[in-house]
């Protein structure tokens, strides 16, 4: 790979004109006939003018510690989550803040609503909703997750923080028709106080009730009221002295409803104790129940494989090895269309070190190959985020990433930070060991990079010409189709700085289908929002796979409807899937025709196959 | 953030080893010329060929306690350890060493060669522990002992380090002393190393114009010399690629010193 040094591109935030070349879509236009799969990628920035520009803080300390170093430690929080939480078929959002009274933002996806169809369009519904507390003098927001915890059909948002998680109940619209949410995170059990970071759904224990993992960055001690300065990792390679994880099963409250219990221990979770960073869920090894896969800050990446019987079984070694390297975050997908889920993490690649991230390709015999370098997906800098999705719709997932720690001053924080850390006998949990970083830049100024699958087990790096080359502090991302156009958008959240909302004006891509699925809900069917739920669709002789995620990849949840690229196919043979529950239902393509539509979106119900076309 | 001495076994290898041969190298530790081994290198070597690595590293160790000045059966020592991952057990005996012959130059180059080669197990932030801790017994190895080995061997170890660190110009400093050392006339192959390493520094600080130049009177002196060559003959992204493999975090450096014992 060829160096990619820092560079400074100076401080203006970058307020993503059009990228040259590309043709916006006409407002209200949909996808045109299928032409190249080869059709370059576009993007035009629209934040703004789609009411999505909304500027994150950091969280900033006071008090005789090391407020600054702290804040170095901490510079997350800025999340994104996507969930339609009106149920009206449209995707909404959920922006996070994290400083002392900042409010989150919860944001109504109107671009379908009539007399709104000027690209695509955003109100900020928070105060009806009630949902944008959470940052107090005790409690830091970190995450945030839509899931649909009491399966009554509507998503539930679940607010992760340096603190106790909330727990937004969704109760439908009022007789205003304005948004109403309860929360009930101490009534659900959620009470334990911890430094989560991400927070994950997924039904580990196949009863048809989704369940929480929490990702924990630092021991459960408030950053807001330490009593001692021995709270950073102490070991920068190998360390044991973090949050680790902590798993929640949804169970039946007394008088009805739903709690949850901290199951971690009895499923076998407990012995991490490093610092969790992101967390992500799928079926690698093919047998039905969702395993896991932890990205580890200062410390080796863990790989735990569902036994199928509410435990699991760390599975490192022999799957992945252990590593020393920065684990940010954790995606899956099936990148080179092999059958199984292969997984992406983010680490540090930078002048002065240069970790690469590693993409995971699933050997199908319970191991891993690193292919990052092979593939060229190896260097994103300072990798925060990273999201497979299948941005032209040429049949290959693509991969966009999002990089950058603190974009500041010309002064580099990293020769005085090299200076602590070859000094003998340095506590590296000491925040006291550590120098302000003052005015300087550590890692910042780095372009964002879009990796555009070439479908030959390679990528070509393609963030300028897609226009979504900003060189802001990237932290989340999210992956919807917020215009319902058949193209793939993307919302990529930055520490300290503005969202930036991409519209997908791809001129033209190949074919696509888009699958909203609906569990049937227990006691014999699915969760309802289908989390787990594997497809593999078929046609024209080739097979995708795709699996609905409870909230992988750091910093963001992306849309639960399952996109297919299909490029330049004429029809859909037939769609499989198998439910959390094990049922396997086929739709198959009547004669001549396509087994579901293309260039559309298709409800798919547990039990019943397609039941809106 | 590390950096290894050799980072392209095919050029780097040798440098060291052959460098304590020649007078102009001065340490006075080194003999001239390797002795022939000892009972217990060959009884090491036995074990080594039979797969036996514990009892080939208690037979080496005892080997460098009885000649620590004898840099060829210290590179073979660590070697094993390297092959045996007893990384820390090389440093400890070499620090073992440093204490009881603290005017020893040689034993202090091995005690950095020693962290060298525990770098490529190590985590990126602790490859820059390591890296230091090799510097700083480098730097003792020349306070002992201005050798053009020590310098070539410090000022070689500056260059991979990236240049955000501010130790380039250090390593430039070093090597241009190296090179002041080399001898006049005939200079042995393995000095062409200094002058390779010049030059990459300057291309380290973005200067390829004097890196060009030192690589060019580095093949003045040494022609034909591949690494010269490859160097002058690429440009651009192709110099760039050759150079950042060369000094690529990650990789092993050979610090067996092989090329100067076959010289």
């Amino acid at each position: 790979m060829t160096r990619r040094s820092p560079t400074l591109l100076g401080l203006a935030f970058l307020l993503l004109p059009t990228p040259s070349g590309a043709s916006p879509m006409p407002e209200g236009a949909g996808p045109e006939a299928p032409i190249a799969p080869a059709a370059p990628i576009r993007f035009q920035e629209i934040g703004e003018r789609a009411g999505v520009r909304h500027v994150h803080s950091t969280r900033r300390f006071t008090g005789r510690h090391k407020a600054q170093v702290l804040e170095m430690f901490t510079a997350g929080g800025a999340a994104v989550a996507v969930g339609d939480f009106d149920g009206d078929g449209w995707d909404d959002l959920f922006l996070t803040d994290s400083d002392l009274g900042k409010p989150s933002h919860l944001l109504r996806n109107v671009t379908g609503d009539e007399g709104t169809r000027d690209g695509i369009a955003f109100v900020d519904v928070t105060a009806a909703a009630g949902v944008g507390g959470g940052n107090d003098e005790s409690s830091i927001v970190a995450d945030a997750l839509w899931f649909d915890h009491d399966n009554d059909g509507d998503p539930d948002l679940l607010v992760a923080r340096f603190g106790t998680p909330l727990l937004y109940r969704n109760l439908g619209p009022g007789p205003d028709g304005a948004p109403r949410f309860e929360e009930v995170a101490a009534a659900s059990g959620l009470t334990a106080f911890a430094n989560t970071i991400a927070a994950i759904a997924f039904d580990y224990d196949a009863d048809g009730w989704l369940d929480l993992l929490f990702g924990n960055y630092f021991q459960p001690k408030n950053l807001l009221r330490l009593d001692t300065t021995k709270v950073l990792p102490e070991d920068l390679d190998d360390a044991h002295n973090g949050g680790g994880l902590a798993l929640w099963r949804n169970v039946p409250a007394e008088g009805g409803g739903r709690r949850f219990v901290e199951t971690t221990a009895e499923a076998g979770l407990a012995g991490h104790t490093g610092w969790s960073l992101d967390l992500g869920h799928g079926d690698l090894d093919g047998d039905g129940d969702q395993d896991v896969y932890v990205a580890g800050d200062y410390g080796t990446d863990l790989l735990f494989w569902n036994d199928g019987d509410g435990t699991f079984t760390d599975g490192t070694e022999a799957a992945i090895g252990f590593d020393t390297k920065k684990g940010m975050n954790v995606d899956l997908a099936d990148y080179d269309r092999d059958g199984r889920l292969d997984v992406f993490v983010t680490n540090i690649t930078d002048e002065y070190m240069r970790e690469c991230n590693m993409l995971w390709h699933n050997e199908g015999d319970g191991t891993f190959l690193d292919l990052s370098r092979e593939t060229g997906t190896c260097d994103s800098d300072w990798g925060w985020a990273g999201k497979f999705a299948d941005l032209d719709n040429d049949g290959w997932e693509d991969l966009f990433t999002v990089n950058g720690l603190r974009s500041a001053g010309e002064e580099n924080y990293i020769p005085l930070l090299v200076e602590t850390i070859i000094r003998p006998d340095v506590d590296f949990s000491d925040l006291d060991s550590y120098p302000d970083i003052g005015g300087r830049t550590w890692s910042g100024y780095q372009r964002q990079r879009l990796f555009r699958n070439q479908g030959d087990g390679t990528f070509a790096e393609v963030g300028a010409a897609a226009g979504v080359d900003n060189d802001l502090d990237g932290r989340g991302i999210a992956v919807a189709d917020f215009d319902r156009d058949g193209r793939l958008d993307l919302v990529q959240t930055n520490a300290d700085q503005p969202s930036l909302l991409f519209r997908n004006v791809s001129p033209a891509g190949g074919r696509w289908v888009q699958l909203d699925l609906a569990g049937a809900g227990p006691p014999e069917g699915s969760n309802r929002d289908a989390i787990g739920a594997r497809v593999t669709l078929s046609a024209g002789g080739e097979t995708w796979l795709r699996e609905v995620d409870g909230g992988n990849g750091y910093a963001g949840q992306s849309s639960l409807r399952l996109h297919f690229g299909l490029g330049d196919v004429a029809r859909v043979d037939a769609v499989e899937i198998r439910w959390p529950s094990g049922r396997i239902e086929r739709i198959a393509a009547p004669e001549g025709g396509s087994a579901v539509a293309l260039d559309a979106i298709t409800r798919i119900a547990e039990g019943h196959g397609v039941v809106a076309p | 953030m590390t950096r290894r001495l050799h980072p392209d076994p095919a050029v780097a290898a040798a440098f060291l080893l052959s460098l304590i041969c020649s007078p102009a190298f001065g340490l006075a530790a080194a003999s001239p010329a390797p002795p022939e081994p000892p009972a217990d290198v060959r009884a090491a070597r036995a074990a080594l060929a039979a797969g036996e690595h514990a009892r080939a590293l208690k037979a080496y160790e005892r080997a460098v306690r009885a000649a620590p000045g004898e840099l060829r059966w210290s590179a073979e020592y660590r070697q094993a350890a390297i092959a045996a991952e007893a990384y820390d057990r090389s440093i400890a005996l070499f620090e073992e060493l440093v204490d009881d012959h603290p005017g020893s130059a040689a034993v202090r180059l091995n005690l950095g060669y020693a962290f060298v080669d525990k770098i490529p197990s190590a985590g990126a932030v602790t490859q820059v522990i390591l890296a230091d801790r090799a510097l700083g017994h480098f730097s003792k190895a020349i306070e002992l002992e201005p050798s053009w080995l020590a310098l070539y061997t410090r000022g070689n170890s500056y260059v991979f380090w990236p240049a955000i660190f501010g130790r380039t110009r250090k390593g430039i400093a070093d090597l241009e002393r190296a090179v002041e050392l080399e001898p006049k006339e005939s200079p042995a192959p393995f000095h062409a190393h200094a002058w390779i390493a010049l030059g990459d520094a300057h291309w380290r600080l973005g200067d390829l114009d004097a890196a060009r130049a030192i690589w060019r009177r580095g093949l003045d002196r040494f022609p034909d010399n591949p690494a010269l060559e490859e160097r002058l003959g690429r440009e651009g992204e192709a110099l760039d690629r050759l150079l950042d493999e060369h000094y690529a975090i990650g990789k092993r450096v050979d610090t067996s010193l092989e090329e100067l014992w076959e010289r």
